[in-house]
């Protein structure tokens, strides 16, 4: 497979098993993102896709392998940024202080962090809800914070684990467009984790299938529509019915 | 309900939860009314040996007798004193040593054992003690009391650092609060706030119940003014302080709620 960009992370025979478990989760994992690049991360439950973003992250190290995460980058920004599906926000503060959770550290003085604050809650379309709690949003919408709180951060790589598997289908669909309406505004990769493939193939330029015990990357393909696809598309269809097959 | 009226009938909601309230009020009166009836019964008919039940209807004039008699306000402010310090002291060191029991694996294991054999010791069997290291003081009866506040922190601080959700922290490590510091002030202490501050408010009240008697020793205080009122048969003036008491706790647990209500407010 050629590769269009330069590659931003890299993930070099990289192998996971849990701690004091002789058993690999996944191992051999080759596969690189390019910056910019929107790649979904496909499997079955228990295949270790979340661990994957896991090791990425930084969250925990693999067993085997080596990953190559992307250089930090000037002021206020992280490398890396995760989504998580339980949206995870804190309880104890309010949206605008989650959003900007993880802007401390980064170097940047108060007035930046508003105005950092300020911006991506207005990406996400919530600019008037910054004083909630986050018990007064719906679950749609504490999906769309997480999202704020992982962009506030400028990340060249958003780690995305299965994010919208737990909102209802018609919410599902208005988080996807908006999300590859900000994937397109803004210059970053995404690794997306999902069991959804249509999900993947809508929204991933590349889509990677995990599979087997230990997991290994099956598929890796390139999705072949264009920019702004529909969901009917006939060769999306077929494309999804591929990875459903090498599922 | 987002604390939205029920656009329907808004005035007939109104005026339910006004009738209920109401209600409670008036039943609530008609309750202790009905106990000091019964109180009143007692002291006629003698239920208890002759002369020590007083008559309720006598209690607001041995409060009067109190307080003109120099001793009421005196008193209040001694037990007060003893409280603060007592309590004070307490929350504070059943608090750190609760964090770092549920923070510090080296320390949790090093004391439990510890732990396990003082736990069960009545604050009160610790007055020997206090009446020989501070003699009969205000530091005796603070020592005393501020061993029951410390236990309950203690318990309710490590329990809640540890049950707060270990996703949290990971959510921490991801987004630059990985440190010591930053994850106890971002993640640790607001999580564990709930059973920290249900601790603190239950030591409130604990204070108070061995603060009476950690006084009945002899330190001044309304447990002392209590027992002397009953060494001359002055029973009404025994309930005077008792309700003292009562008014005193009912104040500080309602403040402390007012504190812990406006620091949990994130709460649904």
């Amino acid at each position: 497979m050629s590769e269009r960009r330069d590659a931003l992370l890299t993930l070099d025979d990289v192998g996971y098993r849990y701690p004091g478990n002789e058993r690999f989760v996944f191992e051999g994992l080759d596969f690189s993102i390019g910056a910019g690049e929107f790649v979904a991360l496909v499997g079955g439950s228990g295949v270790g896709k979340s661990t994957v973003l896991r090791c990425v992250a930084g969250l925990i190290e693999p067993a085997t392998g080596h990953i190559e995460t992307p250089p930090r980058t000037g002021k206020g920004s992280r490398p890396s940024a995760v989504v998580f599906q339980d949206t995870r926000l804190l309880p104890w503060r309010r949206i605008r202080a989650n959003v900007g959770y993880g802007l401390s550290g980064l170097g940047l003085s108060r007035g930046e962090r508003d105005a950092r604050i300020d911006e991506v809650l207005d990406l996400i379309g919530m600019a008037d809800l910054g004083k909630r709690w986050p018990h007064e949003i719906s679950g749609g919408q504490a999906q769309r914070v997480g999202l704020a709180r992982a962009l506030a951060v400028r990340p060249q790589i958003l780690l995305m684990d299965e994010p919208f598997s737990a909102v209802d289908a018609l919410t599902r669909t208005r988080l996807q467009d908006e999300l590859l309406a900000i994937w397109q505004r803004l210059n970053m990769a995404v690794l997306f984790v999902t069991h959804d493939i249509a999900e993947a193939a809508y929204l991933a330029e590349r889509v990677c299938v995990m599979r087997g015990t230990p997991a290994r990357v099956v598929f890796d393909e390139r999705v072949p529509s264009p920019y702004p696809r529909q969901r009917d598309d006939a060769d999306l269809n077929a494309f999804a019915q591929r990875v459903a097959d090498a599922l | 309900m987002l604390g939205r009226p029920n656009r329907a009938h808004p005035n007939a909601l109104a005026l339910r939860a006004g009738a209920s309230r109401l209600r409670r009020l008036v039943l609530g009166l008609a309750g202790v009314a009905a106990f000091i009836a019964l109180w009143k019964l007692a002291y006629i008919f003698n239920w208890a040996p002759r002369g020590t039940i007083p008559d309720p209807f006598t209690v607001p004039v041995a409060l009067l007798n109190e307080y003109r008699g120099g001793r009421l306000l005196p008193a209040i402010a001694s037990s007060l004193v003893h409280y603060v310090w007592g309590l004070g002291i307490g929350t504070l060191l059943g608090f750190v040593v609760g964090l770092l029991a549920a923070s510090l694996r080296v320390f949790d294991e090093a004391h439990y054992m510890l732990a396990r054999i003082l736990r069960p010791i009545p604050p009160l069997a610790w007055v020997v003690f206090a009446i020989a290291w501070f003699q009969v003081s205000h530091a005796g009866a603070a020592f005393v009391i501020s061993i029951g506040v410390f236990w309950v922190n203690y318990f309710a601080t490590a329990s809640g650092v540890r049950d707060v959700d270990p996703r949290y922290y990971e959510l921490a490590r991801a987004f630059g609060h990985g440190g010591f510091f930053k994850r106890i002030t971002s993640i640790t202490l607001p999580g564990a706030a709930p059973s920290i501050l249900s601790g603190m408010r239950t030591g409130v009240g604990q204070a108070w119940m061995t603060l009476i008697a950690a006084e009945l020793l002899g330190v001044p205080g309304m447990g002392q003014e209590m027992n002397s009122a009953a060494g001359v048969g002055a029973y009404d003036a025994v309930v005077v302080y008792m309700l003292a008491i009562s008014l005193i706790y009912t104040l500080s647990d309602g403040l402390f709620a007012l504190v812990e209500n406006r620091a949990l407010r994130w709460r649904p």
